[in-house]
């Protein structure tokens, strides 16, 4: 079993090693990049750390979140822009408008329209994460076979019905797909919100540990957060093969 | 009685080219408990007069009554079963029966029962925990059929429903589909491309004019049923009509 899983992300301890030579080698100094034996030494302490296992705590409540109505609100827009021609007109000129648009742009607004703690980082990680899901489902949405949606209109089924029912399910191998863009996208912002006007979190504690020089603190967080996204992952795509086995 | 009424359709393109004509003025009656096949060459509209049957594509022009009143939309009295099978590919083969049922609020046990029943009927009741993908092409439209039937449609709206599969696949299907309506007698609109298939099946053939489609010839299938097959492919009048229609199709082409 635990061989099993050290042998699905070999590539990831690969990677440590190569993170682990690449730092004893002598090319970098160790106070820029320190060993990763170093840094998941002091993730271990620092998990049982009680601030620090807080810090970790509120960004993972802001990142799960912001990706929990990202999820809820751009299945909704996505789906139900892509059922009326008026939608779709709506739809994709505001998606090209609005989707590169660096959202970090408009935190400073955020924080001072919605206050300084939970609440604008997680309009951030909505208003980032929501753009893969929005897009997955609008176009998955779109693409449904026609007949399947006949095929259940003949069958008795209410236009609100084959949305629900049809074209719902019908999109969900790509939604999912869409949610898994997300996810990486949450974790990513969710982090540079708290760099970015530090107060608590991951990022906070990152920022902190890199203003004071203590190298080996300032990698924990990274380390954790990306852990964090690796988790969040795996469950997504264990969601896919419990749930979506029929797509093969 | 389903009438068409000068049933015509013009397809307007989205990106703004020519329409398309598809059927002019498209007339017929059928018959309750009739089976009646439409053949005719690649694109004059089988499939568009079809749609429009069913409700799921408007006409341009004319109507479509059944019972003397117009259609408004898909209804569970006129059943599809497409070419490409459309099953629902998220729900196993016994959900995909079920589902009509469940639209219509059929009560949890007699739903249980219909679904053995007609699982018994096309021949799939160890196959009931399959996804589609798992099927093979005969036992999709198998399976479609049985979704359509479950919810008793009064018609049967069937677009080249053996057209993917494989000969022996196909003739089997085509029994199978004679055993079930010789015994539900449902009315039953079919089209092809197998002149032989229409008239082995068939109470009556509309043949169909090249784009925009039109009905050229109407024609009454008089071989006596219940049918069987090597009966019937060594009956004289059986041979006849095939060729005369077979004739049909290559001067209309
Ligand atoms: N959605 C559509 N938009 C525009 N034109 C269409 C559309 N569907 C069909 N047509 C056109 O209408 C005509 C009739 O098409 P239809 O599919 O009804 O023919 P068919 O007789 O079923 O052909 P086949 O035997 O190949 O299935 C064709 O010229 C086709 O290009
Ligand atoms: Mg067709």
């Amino acid at each position: 079993m635990i061989l099993r899983a050290l042998r699905s992300c070999y590539s990831v301890l690969l990677l440590l090693a190569a993170w682990e030579l690449f730092a004893r080698s002598g090319m970098v100094p160790r106070t820029l990049l320190p060993p990763v034996s170093l840094v998941l030494q002091r993730t271990a302490i620092a998990l049982a750390t009680d601030t620090f296992v807080a810090d970790l705590a509120t960004t993972l409540f802001r990142l799960l979140a912001g990706l929990a109505l990202a999820v809820g609100l751009g299945i909704a827009l996505g789906v139900i822009s892509a059922q009326t021609r008026a939608g779709r007109a709506i739809f994709e000129p505001l998606v090209r408008v609005l989707g590169p648009l660096p959202k970090i742009a408009l935190f400073p607004v955020l924080l001072l329209t919605l206050g300084f703690d939970n609440t604008p980082r997680i309009v951030l990680v909505l208003i980032d994460a929501i753009f893969p899901v929005m897009l997955a489902a609008h176009y998955a949405a779109r693409a449904v076979d026609e007949k399947l949606i006949w095929s259940a209109r003949a069958a008795g089924t209410s236009p609100t019905g084959c949305v629900l029912r049809v074209i719902l399910p019908a999109a969900m191998p790509q939604i999912l797909t869409g949610i898994r863009v997300a996810a990486v996208i949450a974790c990513v912002v969710v982090f540079l919100s708290e760099m970015v006007q530090p107060g608590d979190g991951l990022g906070d504690q990152m920022i902190r540990a890199a203003r004071a020089f203590r190298s080996v603190d300032m990698f924990v967080p990274i380390v954790v957060i990306s852990g964090l996204g690796f988790i969040l992952d795996t469950l997504l795509a264990l969601v896919r093969r419990r749930a979506l086995g029929w797509a093969g | 009685m389903i009438r068409l009424d000068r049933v015509s359709k013009t397809y307007t393109r989205a990106g703004g080219g020519e329409p398309v004509r598809a059927l002019s003025e498209i007339s017929a009656d059928i018959a309750d408990g009739a089976f009646v096949t439409i053949v005719g060459p690649s694109g004059c509209g089988k499939s568009t007069l079809l749609y429009i049957v069913g409700g799921f594509v408007p006409a341009s022009g004319g109507a479509v009554l059944v019972e003397g009143k117009p259609i408004a939309g898909p209804g569970p009295d006129r059943g599809p079963v497409f070419q490409e099978f459309a099953l629902f590919p998220w729900k196993t083969v016994r959900q995909n029966i079920r589902f009509g049922l469940a639209e219509q609020n059929v009560p949890r046990a007699e739903a249980d029962r219909r679904v053995d029943e007609l699982l018994d009927l096309v021949h799939l009741r160890q196959y009931a925990a399959l996804y589609p993908k798992e099927l093979s092409g005969g036992m999709k439209q198998r399976v479609a059929i049985a979704r359509t039937l479950a919810y008793r449609p009064r018609t049967l709206l069937m677009d080249e429903p053996f057209g993917a599969l494989d000969a022996h696949t196909r003739a089997k299907l085509q029994d199978e589909l004679l055993q079930i309506w010789e015994r539900e007698r449902k009315t039953v609109l079919f089209i092809t491309h197998g002149v032989d298939e229409a008239v082995y099946l068939s109470d009556r053939i509309l043949v169909m004019s090249a784009a925009p489609g039109a009905i050229k010839a109407d024609i009454a299938v008089d071989l006596p049923r219940p049918r069987r097959r090597e009966e019937l492919l060594r009956h004289p009048r059986y041979q006849e009509l095939v060729i005369e229609i077979g004739r049909m199709m290559d001067t209309t082409a």
